[in-house]
């Protein structure tokens, strides 16, 4: 009798009751724990939106918008920031195209279905870094920088759209494409009487030495990982060495030679800028972590591998370069991804040793006339942590996004 | 020996000879680095002699200049005391923060777990917000947010009458020594000897007979018994020495600590927990299924599921990753810069501001923080080829 | 084992024939040192700056009225405005400056290296500092005090009351000494908290962590003056009479330049000499007196036979007359950026001209 109310009671539950009660109030101290958790998300809310639109000063970032972006980039120059804007749009739509159309065909031929990403697949991946751009636009004062950003978007969808649709022979080059359509948005800045990267700075700044950083350790780190498998005990014993002093000491350490001491390791009259230094600095550092990642993608080929390498009678070189590695680096996209994360949130340590970087900007806001002593770190400061956190945590999602697809990849 | 010169003869020549191919490879890579240091050591010579900066390490005598927050460090004392000193706190951070960042994230990570919704959301929106914020900046927010908001000394709040709670001092209650604390500790020492034995002589008997050891609880009880009759045995030789706040000012008695290093240490185990959360989650999933359905088919509450099979397994997978999060705790601390915390990074820092050389007061912070990362390296290898050996 | 013994002997030959190497190298390098330690007209900074067309000033981006960046990516400050005015002086234009900010640890490494010809970053001038730092100060254009800013409730009304208290301090300064100093002369026990910078050190004063903030005078007025109404205004913070230590500010060149080290002191004294002259930007251009000292001054001609005089410091004679169309005297700089009407709000006090009972007193002009 009793079973019979209780089923008939379930059968008139919504989905909705029947997913609280199985998601929320499961037990007495589920309940305690949703009222609780409940009642901090309703507080945390309501504080950050009142703090947000009603008590925080926005005025100080209003103004400085352009220093947080660019530091002291001239700024009869700017309009090749957006050029080489242009271009980096350009070069990464092109490749996200080429890429997406390099997948359909190898489905097609596989007998695969392939279904392609669509603008709400976008829409998910990228909202944060839209929200982001959102909130950077309302900020400025003219609608320039948003009719060049609406500019950067079109051309960034319209080189992916032509990814798509190049002849096939074409699309084999296409690296190349983007590889060159990327050094011509260095030379946008640079070169032709431009600026030079020790007057970049804010976000812009911070951008350039983490990708300088990452690709610049790239090879060395993948030295270091062949040298720490190798054969020979000296090489072995030398990359061990390196790998493991620099994983053991902080990157401020790190930061602080390349200020104060790298000037002293050159020659007499060699004198690097303080950008440049810092980039050796993070480089060096960078590449003993790339060398873990890469071993743990050389250690993730089977040996069975190498030995049908062997088999076939190729030398031990051409089996590394054409068999391991290709298998390898693919595997270590994830994990030099989650590198980048880290390199990005680093760069933050640059404050210390007085470059402009988006630390630096809020504290020189700070110094200003009109915003001097009021307190307004605790403005620029979270606006900062916003700009950080939008560029790590769609990175990280797209690093697992990569992981589960790689994975897959792998059978 | 005619066979000895045949052999030699179907030798490749040397230039294909594996064999001196592999000296010659590593000699040129040995010689190279040989070369490359000597290189760089020598423009370090040159460029310091020229500019008229000490290529030794007799700075280390000079007087500091300066007091330390926190310390009764004088300012008459010589650098390498300030040094030493600024090892001893970062040491302080460390051996404090890395249990306690070990606590929060095996809870935030079994709360991504859970099967409450709303406690499940919480926890990921902590790991996704403080994983993707660089540490300098948990670090300003958290002494911000949590140190500044606490009562000026002049306010402080004192619960119990036991602790002392300000932004600029923070204290526990603590032990004061008497004149007869030296026996009572050697007593202590003695019980933890017997408490041993007993473990042993428990465990023998458990391996013998098959009957519950009880171990844990014989152990503590040994100790313990030492520790309360030889307290009261050797009459008192420990007081309780209760912090108060004097003149609105500072605080007597007690044990005590400053503002910043509650602040570094609380920024960067929260920080640091939400890695360690997704290690520990990850772990947790990693387990193998059936496991929890057999603990489940041993009708074991989910509280037993999770402390005596579900947990053990997770942590053994999750050791070498939590030793990497250690470390970089360790290495993190050297932000406390920022807010002016006195450890090694700022107290070499704060050197070379005061004209101190450089390059050899970095060499000194690098050999401190590879001291620290070999160390924790070296005790956690050890403890994981224990547990594994366990396992085996 | 023959191999391996064969490979020691290798290596440690290397390593003698580097150190051989090091010590015969290093005669050479100190005899090119002397070389350009000796002054040859026509090689040292001045002609560097001159051939190079800018003048490499190293200053700070982040202490108001002295050295900061407005939105626009600008500097500005008084350390600034005498970036300017050497370059006014050397380059004739006062914009061909290459500021390049630097933070208190970097700055005088930064000298030494040559990344920056003058220093003009708030630095306070030492025996210390001058004897071990590889470089020389030169005129102040600053004098500044070290004094302590309270609550105005504390009911601390001098240093004495600072018995077991607790002080901000910025690191890596001549401040964090100096107070260490003054609580040891005064035998009181204190506590300092040390900051990277002021935007960390504020609100921990506001917060009552510390009961003191201990830093130059000109930069706690600062801050005092800017105290929002929510922070109880300018009235709820107080500024101790007494000032601690001297602190006099001005730029510092390359030890073993003395032309250069001439240049610039004489670019300070003409900002000084042309308030004293009465000549400002705007008349100093159409000065139609015939005041021979002031035409001398100016590099106009001047006596009988008329003739234009060149003190000979390496510097185009018109160049007081560049400095001060172009950036101003004394009192222009000074009331521009840390005057009675800027945030700073700073009166004259010391740094007055020594005719009205101030320190500034510039040697005659002949």
């Amino acid at each position: 009798m009793a079973v019979q109310t209780d089923t008939a009671a379930v059968h008139r539950e919504s989905p909705a009751v029947r997913w609280a009660k199985e998601n929320l109030f499961s037990t007495w101290y589920n309940s305690l724990l949703t009222l609780i958790f409940g009642a901090l998300f309703v507080w945390l809310g309501f504080s950050v939106i009142r703090w947000v639109f009603f008590e925080a000063e926005w005025e100080i970032v209003r103004v400085n918008l352009t220093l947080f972006m660019v530091g002291r980039f001239p700024r009869e120059e700017l309009a090749r920031v957006w050029v080489s804007n242009f271009l980096i749009a350009g070069a990464i739509g092109l490749m996200a195209g080429a890429a997406a159309a390099s997948a359909a065909a190898a489905a097609k031929e596989a007998g695969l279905p392939f279904t392609q990403s669509t603008p709400r697949n976008w829409l998910q991946r990228f909202w944060p870094i839209l929200l982001l751009v959102v909130i950077l636009l309302q900020f400025s004062q003219t609608w320039t920088p948003t009719v060049l950003t609406l500019v950067t978007i079109a051309i960034g969808v319209g080189a992916r759209y032509v990814g798509l649709h190049l002849p096939r022979a074409v699309r084999r080059w296409a690296w190349l494409i983007v590889v060159v359509m990327l050094i011509g948005a260095y030379g946008a800045l640079s070169w032709f009487g431009g600026v030079k990267w020790d007057s970049w700075g804010g976000l812009h700044l911070t951008l350039f030495v983490t990708v300088a950083g990452i690709v610049l350790a790239f090879p060395l780190g993948l030295l270091l990982a062949l040298g720490r498998r190798s054969s020979l005990p000296l090489v072995r014993m030398l990359s061990v060495g390196y790998i493991e002093f620099i994983r053991g000491v902080p990157l401020i350490t790190l930061l602080l030679m390349g200020i104060f001491a790298l000037g002293f390791l050159l020659p007499p009259g060699v004198d690097p800028s303080d950008v440049t230094r810092l980039i050796v600095a993070i480089t060096l550092f960078t590449a003993a972590y790339v060398a873990e990642n890469v071993r743990g993608g050389l250690q993730a080929v089977p040996k069975g591998q190498t030995e049908a390498g062997q088999a076939l009678g190729l030398s031990p070189w051409k089996v590394m370069r054409l068999i391991v590695l290709p298998q390898a680096l693919r595997a270590v996209i994830p994990a030099m991804v989650g590198q980048f994360i880290s390199l990005f949130k680093d760069t933050s340590l640059l404050v210390v040793v007085g470059i402009v970087e988006l630390l630096q900007v809020s504290s020189i806001a700070n110094n200003q006339p009109e915003f001097l002593g009021r307190g307004l770190a605790e403005v620029t400061l979270p606006f900062v942590a916003l700009i950080y956190w939008v560029g790590s945590y769609t990175m990280s999602r797209e690093s697992r996004r990569l992981e589960k697809k790689l994975g897959v990849g792998e059978r | 020996m005619t066979t000895e010169t045949k052999t030699g003869s179907v030798r490749p020549p040397f230039w294909r000879d594996v064999k001196v191919l592999r000296v010659v490879a590593q000699l040129v890579a040995g010689g190279l680095a040989v070369v490359l240091f000597l290189y760089l050591a020598r423009n370090l010579r040159t460029n310091l002699t020229a500019a008229n900066i000490p290529t030794d390490f007799a700075f280390l005598d000079q007087p500091a200049g300066v007091t330390v927050t926190g310390s009764d460090f004088k300012a008459t004392q010589p650098i390498s005391d300030i040094i030493l000193l600024g090892i001893k706190n970062t040491f302080a951070l460390a051996i404090v923060g890395i249990p306690l960042l070990t606590i929060l994230g095996t809870l935030i990570g079994i709360a991504r777990l859970s099967s409450n919704y709303l406690v499940r959301k919480a926890a990921t929106a902590y790991v996704e917000t403080l994983r993707n914020i660089p540490p300098l900046l948990v670090i300003i927010f958290t002494n911000t947010a949590v140190i500044l908001s606490l009562p000026a000394i002049r306010d402080a709040a004192t619960p119990f009458d036991l602790f002392v709670i300000s932004n600029r001092f923070l204290a526990i209650p603590w032990a004061t020594a008497q004149d007869n604390s030296g026996t009572y500790l050697a007593v202590l020492g003695i019980g933890f000897v017997a408490s041993i034995a007993v473990w042993i002589w428990r465990t023998r008997r458990f391996d013998a007979t098959g009957a519950p050891h009880h171990r844990f609880l014989w152990g503590t009880g040994t100790f313990v018994l030492f520790a309360v009759v030889g307290f009261f045995a050797l009459g008192r030789p420990f007081t309780l020495s209760r912090p108060e706040v004097v003149d609105g000012r500072i605080i007597e008695g007690g044990y005590q600590t400053v503002g910043p290093y509650v602040a570094v240490l609380l920024a960067l185990v929260i920080y640091t927990a939400s890695h360690v959360a997704e290690i520990v989650r990850g772990s947790i999933q990693a387990v193998a299924k059936g496991q929890t359905e057999a603990a489940n088919a041993l009708a074991l509450s989910s509280f037993q599921r999770l402390r005596f099979v579900v947990l053990p397994q997770a942590f053994r997978i999750a050791i070498p990753p939590l030793i990497n999060q250690y470390l970089n705790f360790t290495k993190n601390t050297s932000l406390a810069i920022a807010i002016g915390y006195a450890e090694i990074t700022l107290v070499v820092f704060q050197a070379i501001g005061n004209a101190n050389p450089a390059p050899q007061l970095i060499l000194i912070l690098m050999g401190s923080y590879l001291l620290f990362s070999l160390s924790i390296s070296l005790l956690i290898n050890f403890l994981n080829r224990r547990l594994q050996l366990v396992t085996n | 084992m023959i191999k391996r013994l064969l490979l020691l002997v290798v290596v440690l030959a290397m390593v003698a024939a580097a150190c051989g190497g090091d010590g015969a190298e290093e005669t050479t390098t100190t005899t090119a040192a002397e070389d350009t330690g000796g002054q040859v007209a026509g090689d040292g900074v001045l002609a560097e700056v001159q051939s190079r067309g800018v003048l490499n000033c190293g200053v700070n981006n982040e202490v108001f009225g002295f050295g900061y960046v407005d939105a626009d990516g600008n500097f500005a400050g008084l350390d600034i405005d005498y970036c300017r005015a050497v370059a006014a002086a050397v380059l004739g234009d006062a914009e061909a400056v290459e500021y390049k900010a630097l933070t208190a640890q970097q700055r005088f490494t930064a000298l030494q290296a040559g990344e920056i010809d003058v220093l003009i970053r708030n630095t306070t001038w030492t025996a210390s500092r001058d004897g071990k730092e590889g470089g020389t100060f030169l005129t102040t254009t600053f004098y500044d005090g070290q004094g302590m800013m309270v609550k105005t409730d504390s009911g601390i009304g001098s240093i004495e009351d600072m018995a077991n208290t607790t002080v901000c301090v910025q690191s890596g300064t001549t401040t964090e000494l100096n107070l260490a100093s003054r609580f040891a002369a005064g035998g009181l026990p204190y506590t300092p908290l040390t900051f990277d910078s002021n935007d960390e050190l504020r609100p921990a004063f506001v917060a009552d962590q510390c009961d003191g903030w201990t830093s130059d005078k000109s930069q706690l007025a600062a801050f005092r003056s800017q105290n929002p109404d929510a922070d109880g205004g300018p009235e709820a913070w107080t500024i101790l009479a007494e000032t601690f230590s001297k602190e006099p500010l001005g730029p510092m060149v390359r030890d073993g330049d003395t032309q250069w080290a001439q240049v610039v002191d004489w670019v300070v004294f003409a900002t000084i000499q042309a308030e004293e002259f009465g000549l400002d930007s705007t008349n100093v251009a159409n000065y139609s007196g015939d005041n021979p000292e002031i035409l001398r001054f100016l590099g106009k001609e001047v006596g009988d036979p008329p003739t234009v005089f060149d003190p000979g410091l390496g510097l185009p004679t018109d160049f007081a007359e560049q400095v001060i169309s172009q950036v101003g005297n004394y009192a222009e700089i000074y009331n521009r950026n840390v005057g009675p009407d800027t945030a700073l709000g700073l009166e004259r006090g010391v740094n007055e001209l020594w005719t009205r009972g101030g320190l500034l007193y510039p040697p005659p002009y002949r």
